[in-house]
């Protein structure tokens, strides 16, 4: 006879609110194998999860089952707890009757809870027929791979190599430096970008465990955590362009254990704002362009090379405009507006520097103290409002706008246009997404493992997040977590080993006819056919439990460990 | 595992455990190194432990923070000192002698099981700070139920035994024994290799705001004692009554900005967070109170992030809170409302707002101990009091003291998951650092 122990959590009033615990518990005690039944307020606090730990050894439990919330959250937590006093792990399972039960089913608390008996039941089920598994282990190479070469693929490759790993650093331009190569100051301090910069290209370039591949390109990548091979490809054209110079193209393969994604970000294409005559217009230029101009300290439009006296910068071009364009802010621009006007007005003095903004955001220390100095030690004019569309008079631009304070609808002369264009993820990103089989939000911007507790993980095990790839920052934001990304890589090299789920899929040799059938259902490449032997093998480090080859299997040759047909119909039976 | 190394070398000493000293002690034990993290409250998990949900996805601050904080509580790399202060620091990175104080709990941890009988029984009622002062707790008291580790501390200052010399209920009734009013405050003595500070921040007080009332009317509260409100282990268990008569607000004002941005009458500075805190709370109080109406003012809504701009938009278009560009110029009780003037600088009007319930939106600034750490350890702050990165732009975690890191909103305001990049960030220096030792002493 099992010795199941059935533990209801409260969350609070998460659960307890909708579901009537107590009534799940006294249902559960006296369910066949079931040994024991309790509740508690918060079964993941110390106190809860010691209850649990408590009645393990006090009723030689074999099973555990925990009706709490998704596994998502707290299974681990739930087995760390088991495994600690001697259960074998893969004997404890998750109820969700939170998220599935609770949280739905707010407005019909009794069926909420006749559902959440139901579920528990089945969970017993599920559980008395749980093979006990032991941890798969994997080697892991401890080398990283960098996709991106600017300040925060640099700084991840640094943080990485002197902490003594080897580091390969992939660009797929011909230099270092991304953006902020691009840039003639950075804020607040008005400093050359190129000082930090040089600073970290040099301790990058001439560090032994770091090397280097500009011009090249990620083109394939399999593996998993610790395992991956990736192929990388010089690109096509070489340094110089000459005529002469044939495309080359060489690809060569390595193994690394971790991948730091460090693409960063693009601007969205200018001449898409039409209302602003990005499309057309020569003297409305692009954030960078205009960058560009400050930096060679030669500041002229492009349509006659005169010297712009007066400059309207609009912000949130293609920013916050979910009809339009972009639905997002893109977070960095209001700043750079800032630091721009003020070196415009220092480079021209008799000048006229006008921003149109939506809201002005500046945050952290002392940002807002520096779009103040903008206001008031350089005149800058600001005007809160959206500007409709920009014309040419003559030589001149007229920007239309209005004034959302005063409510007025107004006109403002300028001989050159500054779009303050919205952040994108870099072209290619999307190939990268699909070749690393990581995800991006409808954005395309890469997506953290959780938004506020995982922020420079990906969701795919190694694979980390570093810069305005994953949306976008300015520098400091970037290089600190830069460096948190290389932290979880360190994370990684320093384990002896990788533990992988082992509740995986397996092939019973004897049934398995070697039709192949389930080598393309998979859809993590976790699956072959063996060379001789006539069956399918299974990748275990690959598989991901979804359980698409057991469907596929015409003679039931294939399960999935602990989720084997026998327990499913059992549990259906539990629920029914 | 390796034994702990007696000199400290590879250990590093962790001064604040809320979400980024955690961050930064997970990874670096996580790491294979030894973390001595060092908490002045009873039980970790900082600030957020305080917060009901979370933007912009609204998970439940509690069930995200409760893993991480059990993580940290079972850590055998992590060695736990809480209801503790760093009272010294000498040496230098790869040698540091750290003096902390433990206070006196009064209960014998080692010996108490955390059963909360003691917390049951004790009659000395004292309002808690964790609960922003609109809950109480008992003078031997755990900071929550969750709490890690889950030890209780007695309040001298408003135990009866200690104030009168009676009572002594905790004692007579714990079933192990582990009440100890004679217990002392100890000194520790511990040597590391770096540091990492993440003392966090406070909110301005309601006190040096009299235009909000200054803190004598009940009915408005700032941010933190809202999130109690709503926070389902909070004094109401998280139903939205206001202080003063336990009513169910229907019409409740949301004030940002208070303190901030204000050069001349406060701090200049843009506390950062506050706009999507503000947004998520009226979105809150909109789904505890399905009829009730939710007024934001603002100066510019700052919702600079993924998705973030998206949450307020629905906070607006979905629960339909209102907001309105403008400062508050005044408020005052009437009846038992509170009156809140204040202009909309859009349509150029004066507005009058009879609310039940007004939630000020403080200004951040650097936790008290902030100022006393960077003493100590002679590190710079700007005139706010906020710990200097050695440079802001390429060395945002580092503090010009070799060997010494800075994580999370010590630096200045910052949401949480730029805190935790942060605070893995400050442990990558430090990781590497103890790497580049170790390679160099083989």
């Amino acid at each position: 006879m099992a010795r199941i122990g059935v533990f209801v959590c409260h969350c609070g009033l998460n659960i307890a609110s909708t579901v009537d615990v107590e009534q799940v518990v006294a249902a559960l005690r006296g369910y066949p194998g079931v040994a024991v039944a309790a509740d508690y307020q918060y079964m993941c606090s110390e106190p809860g999860q010691a209850l649990i730990q408590d009645a393990i050894q006090d009723h030689d439990l074999d099973g555990v089952v925990v009706a709490a919330c998704s596994p998502s959250m707290h299974e681990s937590t739930f087995r760390k707890a088991a495994d600690g006093v001697g259960l074998n792990p893969y004997r404890l399972e998750i109820a969700n009757i939170r998220e599935q039960i609770a949280w739905p089913h707010q407005r019909t608390p009794e069926e909420a809870t006749r559902k959440a008996i139901g579920t528990v039941r089945s969970l017993v089920e599920k559980v008395r027929r749980n093979e006990p598994l032991a941890p798969i282990t994997l080697p892991i190479t401890r080398r990283a791979l960098i996709i991106g070469g600017g300040i925060a693929g640099l700084t991840a490759a640094l943080d990485i190599a002197e902490a003594g790993y080897p580091v390969v650093l992939v660009e797929r331009t011909h230099r270092l430096g991304g953006k902020v190569a691009e840039l003639a100051s950075l804020y607040l301090t008005l400093e050359d970008g190129e000082r930090i910069l040089a600073e970290r290209i040099e301790a990058v370039t001439r560090h032994p465990l770091v090397e280097v591949r500009t011009g090249s390109e990620v083109t394939d990548f399999e593996g998993y955590v610790g395992n991956f091979t990736v192929e990388i490809t010089r690109s096509t054209v070489p340094d110089g362009d000459q005529p002469t110079n044939h495309p080359v193209s060489q690809s060569t393969t390595i193994d690394v254990g971790a991948v730091v994604l460090a693409t960063g970000f693009d601007l969205y294409a200018k001449n898409r704002l039409v209302e602003y005559g990005g499309d057309r217009l020569p003297d409305v230029v692009d954030s960078l362009t205009f960058e560009r101009m400050l930096k060679s300290g030669d500041i002229r439009r492009p349509s006659d090379g005169r010297v712009p006296q007066e400059v309207v910068w609009i912000q949130c071009a293609g920013s916050r405009s979910p009809d339009r364009h972009q639905p997002y802010c893109s977070k960095i621009c209001c700043m750079c507006v800032a630091k721009q006007t003020i070196a415009y007005r220092k480079a021209v003095p008799e000048s006229q520097a006008y921003v149109f903004y939506i809201d002005i955001r500046s945050q952290g220390r002392g940002y807002d103290e520096f779009v103040q100095q903008a206001m008031e030690s350089f005149d800058v004019v600001y005007l809160r409002g959206k500007v409709s569309k920009v014309l040419r008079r003559n030589d001149e631009l007229e920007v239309w706008g209005a004034d959302t304070l005063t409510g007025r609808s107004m006109r403002v002369r300028a001989d050159l246009v500054v779009l303050m264009m919205a952040s994108v993820p870099s072209e290619g990103s999307d190939k990268l997404t699909r070749l690393l089989r990581v995800a991006s939000d409808e954005s395309g911007f890469f997506s953290e493992a959780h938004p506020k507790l995982r922020p420079v993980e990906s969701l795919t095990a190694g694979v980390y997040l570093a810069g305005a790839c994953q949306f976008p920052k300015d520098i400091p934001e970037t290089v600190a977590q830069s460096s948190g990304a290389a932290s979880k890589v360190l994370k990684l090299f320093a384990q002896p080993e990788l533990a992988s789920e082992p509740s995986v899929a397996t092939v019973d040799e004897e049934l398995c006819v070697g039709c192949g059938l389930c080598v393309p259902a998979c859809p993590y490449d976790a699956r072959e056919l063996h060379p001789w032997k006539e069956v399918a093998t299974v990748n275990a480090a690959l598989c991901q439990s979804c359980g698409a080859c057991a469907v596929a299997c015409r003679n039931k040759a294939t399960t999935v460990r602990n989720v084997t047909p026998r327990q499913v119909f059992a549990m259906v039976e539990a629920l029914l | 595992m390796t034994p702990r190394s007696p000199n400290g070398s590879g250990r590093v000493l962790i001064v604040g455990a809320g979400i980024a000293g955690m961050q930064a002690a997970l990874d670096v034990g996580d790491a294979g190194y030894d973390v001595l993290l060092v908490e002045r409250r009873p039980s970790i998990g900082g600030r957020m432990a305080q917060l009901s949900e979370t933007f912009p996805t609204l998970d439940c601050a509690q069930c995200i923070l409760t893993p991480r904080t059990v993580e940290v509580g079972h850590h055998e790399r992590i060695e736990l000192l809480t209801h503790s202060e760093v009272e010294a620091v000498e040496g230098e990175l790869g040698d540091f002698h750290v003096r902390i104080r433990r206070h006196a709990a009064y209960v014998d941890w080692d010996l108490c099981t955390g059963c909360g009988l003691c917390q049951e029984k004790c009659p000395g009622r004292v309002p808690s700070e964790f609960e922003r002062e609109i809950g109480e707790r008992k003078a031997i008291y755990t900071l929550s139920p969750q709490a890690v580790p889950n030890k209780p501390v007695i309040d001298a200052d408003h135990c009866i035994h200690f104030l009168r010399d009676r009572c002594g209920a905790c004692a007579k009734l714990c079933p192990v024994g582990a009440v100890d009013f004679e217990q002392q405050d100890t000194i520790i003595e511990e040597r590391c290799a770096a540091i990492i500070l993440a003392p966090g921040y406070d909110l301005y007080r309601l006190e040096h705001m009299p235009e909000y009332g200054g803190g004598r009317i009940p009915d408005v509260i700032d941010a933190l004692a809202f999130e109690r409100l709503l926070s389902s282990s909070g004094p109401t268990a998280g139903q939205v009554r206001r202080p003063s008569d336990g009513k169910v607000p229907r019409e409740v004002v949301f004030i940002q900005c208070a303190g901030s941005r204000d050069p001349q009458g406060h701090l200049p500075y843009c506390s950062k967070i506050c706009c999507m805190y503000t947004a998520k709370q009226a979105t809150l109080y909109r789904h505890r109170v399905h009829e009730g109406q939710a007024y934001v003012f603002y100066i510019d809504i700052r919702a600079a992030g993924k998705g973030y701009d998206e949450f307020t938009q629905r906070a607006m278009e979905d629960e339909h809170v209102i907001y309105l560009r403008g400062k508050v110029s005044r408020l005052f009780r009437r009846g038992d409302q509170v009156v809140v003037w204040g202009a909309d600088t859009l349509s150029n009007r004066q507005i009058e707002i009879a609310a039940d319930l007004v939630v000020v939106a403080p200004a951040l600034q650097p936790h008290a101990e902030t100022a006393r750490l960077a003493r100590m350890l002679g590190l710079p702050t700007d005139e706010h009091g906020w710990l200097l990165a050695r440079d802001a732009n390429a060395h945002p975690v580092e503090s010009p003291r070799p060997g010494v890191f800075v994580a999370g909103a010590a630096t200045g305001p910052m949401d949480i998951p730029e805190t935790v990049a942060h605070a893995s960030g400050a442990a990558a220096q430090v990781l590497k650092r103890f790497a580049a030792r170790r390679d160099s002493s083989v």
